[in-house]
This record gives C-alpha cells, structure tokens and sequence, in this order.
C-alpha cells in the first residue's frame, strides 16, 4: 500500500504544476503574443470556437443528442447582434439577449416533438431546420437577404466592441468561454448531470427509474442553444458582418460537431481541447499552403482528422483520461 | 502543453517570416483570393492574371507602350524596385478573409491589398485594412455598400450593379429609337446574392427607362429542370428577356429554350455562367445573337488588350475572361500608383490612389479610365456589350468600343 499512494500523490503533484503553467499560459497568452498578431488572434479564435464547441457539446455530448444544426442558434445570435446595430443603431452586443431568447425558443420548437425519437431523427431535424432558415433568410430583406449585413467597423463607442487588437477579444471571449465551462460543470454535477449520463448509457433503463427523459433532454437542449447563440453574437463583434452560409451554414454546426467529438465529447473539457488543435491548425495550413491555390489545405486538414478519427474514437481527452486512468489509483476519476 | 508548444511555434514561424521579409528589396501586396471552396476556379484564374500583371510591371514589355510601367522594368519611382504579390486564399468565408488579411498586413508586411472577389469578404477584409490604415483595392466585388461606408483606405475600380444596368437600358433604348419593339422585360435570375442584386438594380432602371418589367422568376441555381420557367416566359412573351445565371443553370436553359422551341426577340445575359468557357463550349452554338456584358474584350490584333489576351492564354490555355481581366486592372491600378508615390508608406500610397487619373487609352479594360471620388469608387468604370457570333463573344455596342455589328433579332440554334 505505501508504495503506490506515494507514487500517486507524486503524480498528483505532477498534476497541479502542470495545471498551473496551463493557467498561466492561457491567462496570458496575449501579452505573450504582444507582437505577433496572427497568433494573438489565433488565440481568441481558438477560444470562439471552443464556446460554440462547449455550447454544442451539452446536447451533443452530455445528453447524447447529435445536433447537426447548431448554426441555426450561432445564426440567430449573430443576427440579432447585427441586426440591433442596423436597424436601431445600438451597439451589435445589445441584441444578443435577443439572440438568446430566440434561440431558446427556437429549441424548444424543435426540441418538443423531436427528443422523444431515436438519435438520428433528431439529427435530421435539426439539419432540416437550419438549412431551412438559410434559406428564407437569403429572400429577406429584412435580414439582408443573400448579400448579409454589416456591422460596426469604426467603432462609435467601446460598446461596439470593435477592436483593431485581438487582445480584449481574447479576454471577452476568455471569461464567456470560462462562464459556459462553469455552467456545464454545474449541471454535470447536479441531478441533471446525472439523469443525462443515465439517459445517454440507457435512455430505457432510465425511464423504468423514473428519469423524464424527454424533459432532460429538452432543457440540455435549450441551454446548449443559448449559448451557442452567445458565440454568434461574439463572433458577429470580432467579425463584424453576417450572411447566410458563414451565419447559418451547414459547416458551423458540423465545425463545432467535430471540434467536441476530436476533443471528446461529453467531457468538459473535450471542446476546448478540439477547438485548440483545430482552429490553429486551419489557420496555420491555410497560412502556410493557401497560397499556392492547390486547395492542400483541406487535403491536409481533411487527413489529420481522418487519423484522429481513426486511431482516437473517443477523442483526444478520451485517449489522455485513458492513460491518467492507468497510472492513477483506481476510483480517482477526476482526470477528466 | 497545447497551448505551449503553439505558443513557441507561432513564435519560431512569425520570427522567421519577418526575418525573411527584411531581407526582401521589392514591394510587397497582398492579394486575398478564393482559391479553394465554390468560386476556387474564378479565384485561381484571377490569381493568374495578377500573376501576368507581376510580369508586365517587372519586365520590360515595349509593345504595351500605353500601359502605366509595362515598357519599363519594375518601378521606376522606387528606383526599379520589382513588386511581389503575396497569394492567400479566403476559402470562400469572410472569417478566413479577415484572417488573411491580418496575416499580410502585419506578416508579411505588405503595403497594400487586392481582394477578395465574393463581396461579403471584401466587407470582412478590408474592415481589418482599413483598421490598420493599408490601402485596399477591390477590383472585382460589386456590393453597393461597399463603398458607402465611410472608409478612408478603400478603393473599387471595377463598375457596380448599377453601371452595368445602365448599360443594358441604354442599350435597349437606342434599340427601341431605331424602331425596334422593345416593351416589355422579364428578367430571370439565381436567387443568391450575385443574382438577386444585379436583378432587383436592373429591375429599378428599367422602369426608371420606361420599360415595363413584366416578369421576375429567382430561381435556385443547382436546378435541374428550368422547364417551368421557360414555359413561363413562353407565356408572357416579352420582348426582352434578361438571365442572371451560373453556369450549369445557363447550359440548362440554352438547351431547355432550344428543346421547347422559345426565342424572345433579344435576349440578355448578364456575365458570369455565360461568359464561362465552358458555357461558349457546350452551348455556344444554341445561342447564337446572344448579348453579354464584359468588361474585358480582347479587341483588334495587336491592341494591348489582345496581346494581353494572347499573353494569358500562353500562360493558362483559356483567354481572359471578364473578372480576371478587371482583377488585372486592380493590380496594374494600384501598381501605378504606388509608383507614383514613390514611397511603400501605406499612407502615400492612399494619396496617390486618390489622384489616379488614368485614361481610356491607359487601361486594360473596356473602362474610360480609372479615377476614384470620395468614396473610393471609380467614376469612369463602365461595361461593354458582346454578342455570340458564331461560336465566340464580339464586342458590338457601345459603337467606339465594337468591333463587330449587332445582328438582331436572337437567332439561337
């Protein structure tokens, strides 16, 4: 016995340096990357992503519901951002509120008939209903039809959170991503957290205990809505306009999608690990082959995912949880 | 560790690109191009005729005497300096344009940019130019708004929607002076961004002409059966009829009006799927006394724009097309003025581009030149008008510019 609890508080130890150089690292990546601004903003993008990714990852991973339309709440929220800014004048951030509202009840809408049938009807619907928001939004006018709308470019006012520096997009995104983060393990470590696992290994073993099932779901499904909305609105004040394929096309969803499912979906921290391999590697080989306009930049990312998918079915956190598993005493789950 | 090893890396690759670019002795700009995604083959061929700029401008080329700095070789204000153009690809999204753009401006330490063809990413990239103050030059993007928001750094060479309807109405007016009967117009057009716009503005100036636009039919473009629609026309019989169109929906009606046996009295096709080569190859041949709108024409043998077409042809096996040949016109633009400048300082550059003032003689394009208002819009853009004669595109009309007559009514298969 005494040999291998000193080995595991060694390694417990171990643990704690590296989650504070990590902290570290990640508090201050920014001023660290001062003077190369590709990388600064590399950083806040990789953090965008991983709000979308995190949002998407409570009905995708936690309650075992492939969403394949997510865009549709990233849409709704950029939209009302922009929108609050081109019709009322308002800063893009006021209309995210909005955004959220919308979303929740869009999820709801969908989410009532659809969470009682088996997984992949679930998928279709949600594909059927964002593609079909594509589309109507390309003949309004309202919405600036297929042309999109702008937003702010030169800032009125801090409100409009229009920076040249990606540096206080970094720390905006930082403290939402940390917030979805605190909420997600809220609600894994409560009732919910435990009904949805319940649900997700045995949907009809969970109902004979008395789990709403449904209803579980329904709510995993609102909240992952709401904030994945927020991530439209952030995206919409970094990016500053909005049009139907890079609000509501089928690639954001399935971007967020991979980014969880990569990381490892249904962990906490699965998403974020994703988004930090992903977004970086996208930009790195678009930077460094884009140019050369042979298209090697999806062959090569294409590839990479391939492999993951491949050898790591359970995600990098999965593979990574594995080994800490190995080497920790049994019963120490907090790996993860 | 991630973020770590990120970290270091993004330090070792940016480290090591501006080391490489103080070593550099030319000027460098940036161009942001869709060379992969829907529009990857419209952003290649742009990317070529760029590339044909880089030469005309490098090397000495005394046969394009006319042309600003293609008898010389380099820049002859910065002491000869050679330009050199930084390709990145936008991927057809307006996060990986805004992306790039910030990569060349502050990477690569480029003075100026071109870009990014589909207009939603020029709004995305130029945003981050204008941020930086460098100078950006759109010489293919046509969204109205573009130039209406206020930018101090941003310049558009190439005519917007409203030119170019302008063009048609005036067209079908001289038409309709000559004797012809020209009444009625129904347009017919893609219902995504490049369609509806170029519809709804030709829509506006038709009325505005006195035509009555009898019929409006948006369509989606991956169609597979345009029967309704022609069917449609058929019906109405306009006297005009007006197609928005890429290219495989342009190939579907060539053959549906041919297999239906309908052929309005003139039909216009605004660019795009219709000027593709591979549009003049299938169909070339259902649509004889078509009119087209291009702001390149490759002109009598032996005119600048012809030996150009010659040179691009050489180098990529097709002749220039409408939006590469503007794209060219953006490059040598913004060439010519950062000569005139004299200086790689972004904001000289901006001052030199407002006082451009090329003329007729001096482009490369069908344009009456090249000088820029307020807002960054080239006053003198203007389009041509081809028709499909025998096989190939003949520029008629306006008459100064022709080389061929207007033979009417549509004569089709």
């Amino acid at each position: 016995m005494q040999p291998i609890s000193k080995d595991h508080s060694r390694i417990r130890g171990a643990h704690l340096v590296l989650l504070v150089v990590l902290a570290a690292v990640v508090l201050l990546y920014p001023l660290l990357t001062a003077k190369f601004p590709v990388y600064q903003r590399l950083g806040a993008l990789v953090l965008l992503y991983a709000i979308g990714a995190s949002a998407w990852n409570i009905v995708g991973g936690y309650a075992g519901q492939v969403s394949i339309g997510h865009a549709v709440f990233f849409g709704v929220g950029a939209y009302s951002a922009v929108l609050a800014y081109h019709h009322l004048g308002l800063p893009p951030i006021a209309g995210v509120p909005l955004g959220v509202l919308v979303s929740v009840l869009i999820a709801a809408i969908i989410g009532v008939p659809t969470v009682r049938l088996a997984g992949h009807y679930f998928s279709m619907a949600t594909i059927a209903v964002a593609e079909l928001t594509r589309v109507m939004t390309t003949t309004s006018d309202f919405l600036g039809g297929a042309q999109g709308l702008t937003g702010p470019t030169v800032p009125r006012s801090v409100l409009d959170l229009s920076f040249t520096s990606s540096l206080p997009y970094y720390y905006i995104f930082l403290a939402v991503l940390a917030g979805v983060l605190w909420l997600t393990w809220r609600m894994e470590t409560s009732r919910m957290g435990f009904y949805l696992r319940a649900i997700k290994d045995n949907e009809r073993a969970a109902r004979s205990l008395g789990v709403m099932a449904g209803r579980y779901k329904l709510y995993a499904f609102m909240l992952s809505a709401a904030l994945t909305s927020l991530a439209g609105g952030l995206y919409l004040t970094m990016f500053g306009f909005i049009d139907p394929d890079s609000g509501l096309g089928i690639l954001i969803s399935v971007k967020m999608l991979i980014m969880a499912a990569l990381g490892g979906a249904g962990l906490l921290f699965g998403p974020l690990i994703g988004a930090a391999i992903l977004v970086p590697l996208e930009e790195i080989s678009n930077s460094v082959l884009g140019g050369r306009g042979a298209g090697l930049t999806f062959v090569v990312y294409g590839a990479i995912i391939m492999i993951i998918a491949r050898f790591l079915p359970a995600g990098l956190l999965g593979l990574l949880t594995r080994l800490f598993k190995k080497s920790a005493a049994p019963g120490d789950r907090d790996a993860a | 560790m991630l973020w770590i090893g990120r970290a270091v890396l993004g330090v070792v690759v940016a480290t090591a690109l501006s080391a490489g670019a103080m070593a550099q002795q030319t000027v460098k700009i940036g161009a942001i191009y869709p060379l992969s995604g829907n529009a990857a083959s419209a952003g290649n061929y742009s990317k070529a005729a760029i590339e044909l700029g880089v030469d005309i401008v490098n090397n000495a080329h005394p046969d394009l005497k006319d042309l600003p700095l293609a008898a010389t070789q380099g820049l002859p204000g910065l002491n000869g300096a050679k330009i050199e153009v930084v390709f990145a690809d936008n991927q057809g999204t307006p996060a990986a344009g805004q992306n790039q753009a910030l990569r060349l401006i502050t990477e690569e330490k480029v003075v100026a940019l071109l870009g990014a063809y589909q207009s939603g990413i020029t709004v995305t990239a130029s945003a981050m130019a204008e941020r930086h103050g460098i100078p950006f030059v759109t010489p293919e993007s046509v969204a109205a708004n573009l130039t209406e928001r206020g930018f101090k750094w941003f310049f558009r060479t190439t005519p917007v929607a409203g030119d170019i309807a302008k063009a048609y109405v005036e067209f079908l007016k001289q038409r309709k002076t000559a004797g012809a009967k020209v009444e009625t117009v129904a347009i017919v057009n893609e219902n995504t961004e490049y369609g509806t716009s170029i519809a709804s503005v030709v829509k506006d100036e038709a009325t505005k002409g006195g035509f009555n636009v009898a019929l409006v039919i948006p369509y989606p473009a991956n169609t597979t059966d345009v029967q309704p629609q022609v069917l449609q026309l058929k019906e109405k019989n306009p006297d005009v009829v007006v197609f928005v169109s890429y290219t495989s929906d342009a190939i579907l009606y060539a053959k549906t009006m041919k297999d239906l046996n309908y052929k309005p009295a003139i039909l216009i096709a605004d660019n795009a799927g219709f000027n593709d080569p591979s549009f003049v190859k299938t169909s070339g041949a259902l649509v004889e006394g078509l009119i087209n709108r291009s702001s390149f024409a490759a002109g009598k043998p032996g005119s600048v724009s012809a030996i150009i077409n010659d040179m691009f042809k050489k180098k990529t096996g097709v002749d220039l097309d409408d939006p590469s040949g503007r794209g060219l016109q953006g490059f040598l633009t913004l060439a010519e003025a950062i000569n005139r400048a004299g200086s790689t300082d972004p904001a000289k550059i901006q001052a030199a581009l407002r006082a451009t003032d090329l003329k007729a003689n001096q482009v490369v394009t069908g344009y009456n030149g090249v000088k820029f208002d307020e807002k960054g819009q080239n006053t003198l853009g203007s389009s041509l008008l081809t028709q499909m004669q025998g096989g190939a595109y003949v520029p008629v009309w306006p008459a100064d510019k022709a080389s061929g007559e207007i033979k009417l009514p549509y004569k089709g298969w």
